[in-house]
């Protein structure tokens, strides 16, 4: 008798701590709150003058909502969505060509990464996996467009190689001292590449390398997974207390070729700008 | 048989205190891997996702907005074709050491190594003298053969020499940059090199150094005012 009341205690205590977390950790800010915050479209007062009637305007979504409704077919939203979806892209590649910033064109639809400056492509590589959160894939694809409208700017970037590493050296005293410091010059050997980038608009951004990386780079890269999904394990223990906890990161993971890797993240000013297009 | 029964009631009790050890282990799950489960309930979300924003709009409105978007697509593009080079222009990747030479179309006339800055700071008592190729687009200043290289005073310091006066003759090199060389600005040179067996590696105070026949293709290809994009 005794074991079977302890059993249902056990098992009723239990049932209730597994829906309070569900519902605070899972449920709550999922279906509670938005993932991907809608962008706000820049308007250069200068441009617009400069540009007068041709100036680029995005339908706004009230007009849309406004707008009568009818029967019109499926098929004619779809490609709606497709021109609007060109017209994204376009407006921020001219917005970021315009400046003077080398910045990152990821095109999940044709699996690659651009590396641009100024409308030109300088370096393209093929993405060879790309894993994309479902807050991002099952988003409605309209309301996606919103989230895509504007270039996302980096707020945070966390790597397992520098960015740039500077050798120091003290000048010699004299010439004697200066050819003993002559060295043959080598090739420099290439870390391990994992980059973990956030961006403005909730997105983060992961790029890893496809070729397994040596013992060091293995643990650099497992530190630095850690580091992250310790700080999802905090969130959610807070979340418990607070009742408050906000959604995960939508996530998009791209794996590249290792030097391709190296060339973006180097290449990539400090607080570059990216273009998605999915 | 009584022992039979017994063993089955034991063994029912062992199986039913897998629930609260299902539930026990369900509940540090989520905890710990929160973005898998909410990964699975945005799934869930998915199927009760409202019907696209366009779907029920009129023929017409979405005509108008497809329009409106088509004729923005034609002037964006307009625009970005404006900005393209009107010359042949030279990309440089400074972590590979790698060159790519394009026409004004963007395909590629000819690619190969060259050699970059160093990434090395000079520390020469309170001066601080960085070696790095500046990253961004420049525009070719002036093209010069057999150009002279007039040494600036970190020549001096990281040979270990004493400086010598702005004007000194000790100051003119007429070898180091090669048969040709092309500015790009702040003192900075795509120019050929006595050390063709470095190329490929970091190796320059800045500068862009190439093999011989490259130079001579890049040389003759770019014209002043053509663009150099490096990264």
């Amino acid at each position: 008798m005794k074991v079977k009341i302890a059993f249902w205690i056990t098992t009723l205590l239990l049932f209730a701590a597994v829906a309070y977390i569900s519902v605070t950790t899972v449920i709550q800010p999922v279906f509670t709150k938005n993932p991907l915050p809608k962008a706000i479209i820049r308007s250069n007062p200068e441009e617009r003058k400069k540009v007068g009637k041709d100036e680029i305007i995005v339908p706004d979504d009230d007009t849309i909502q406004s707008s009568e409704t009818g029967g019109n077919t499926k098929d004619a939203g779809n490609k709606l969505l497709e021109i609007r979806r060109k017209e994204i892209l376009l407006r921020s590649r001219l917005t970021l060509a315009t400046e003077d910033s080398t910045y990152l064109v990821l095109d999940l639809i044709n699996n690659k990464a651009i590396l641009e400056l100024k409308g030109i492509p300088l370096h393209e590589c093929r993405i060879l996996r790309a894993d994309i959160s479902n807050s991002i894939k099952l988003y409605p694809a309209d309301a996606l467009l919103n989230w895509l409208a504007e270039p996302f700017v980096l707020r945070n970037v966390e790597a397992t190689i520098p960015k740039i590493s500077f050798v120091e050296k003290i000048a010699p005293k004299d010439t004697l001292e200066a050819n003993k410091m002559v060295t043959e010059p080598k090739e420099a050997k290439l870390g391990d590449v994992f980059v973990v980038m956030d961006f403005d608009r909730n997105l983060r951004l992961v790029m890893s390398q496809s070729e397994q990386p040596d013992l060091d780079g293995l643990k650099l890269i497992s530190d630095l997974r850690r580091k992250y999904s310790k700080l999802e394990i905090s969130r959610s223990l807070k979340a418990l207390t607070k009742f408050n906890r906000e959604p995960v990161k939508p996530q998009i993971e791209i794996v590249i070729p290792k030097s391709d890797a190296t060339i973006l993240y180097k290449a990539l000013p400090l607080n570059p700008r990216m273009i998605l297009r999915m | 048989m009584e022992i039979e029964e017994k063993h089955n009631r034991s063994f029912i009790r062992i199986i039913i205190w897998i629930i609260p050890i299902f539930l026990f282990s369900l509940s540090i799950l989520m905890v710990l891997y929160t973005p898998v489960f909410q990964d699975y309930a945005f799934k869930v979300k998915s199927w009760f996702a409202s019907a696209p924003l366009y779907e029920g709009k009129s023929p017409e409105t979405i005509q108008k907005l497809s329009l409106k978007s088509r004729r923005n697509i034609n002037s964006t593009e307009e625009k970005l074709e404006k900005l393209r080079p009107v010359k042949p222009y030279i990309v440089v990747n400074t972590t590979e050491n790698r060159f790519s030479l394009r026409n004004v179309n963007g395909d590629t006339i000819r690619t190969g190594v060259c050699s970059t800055g160093k990434n090395e700071l000079l520390i020469a008592g309170n001066k601080r003298i960085v070696f790095k190729t500046p990253k961004g687009i420049f525009t070719v200043r002036n093209k010069q053969q057999n150009r002279p290289w007039i040494k600036p005073d970190w020549a001096f310091i990281e040979d270990g020499l004493p400086i010598p006066s702005a004007r000194s003759a000790e100051r003119i090199d007429y070898s180091t940059l090669g048969d040709y060389a092309l500015e790009i600005g702040n003192g900075y040179m795509l120019h050929g090199t006595l050390y063709q067996r470095f190329l490929g590696l970091p190796v320059t105070h800045g500068c862009v150094r190439l093999g011989d026949k490259d130079l001579e293709v890049i040389y003759n290809t770019l014209s002043k005012g053509s663009k150099v994009y490096i990264y």
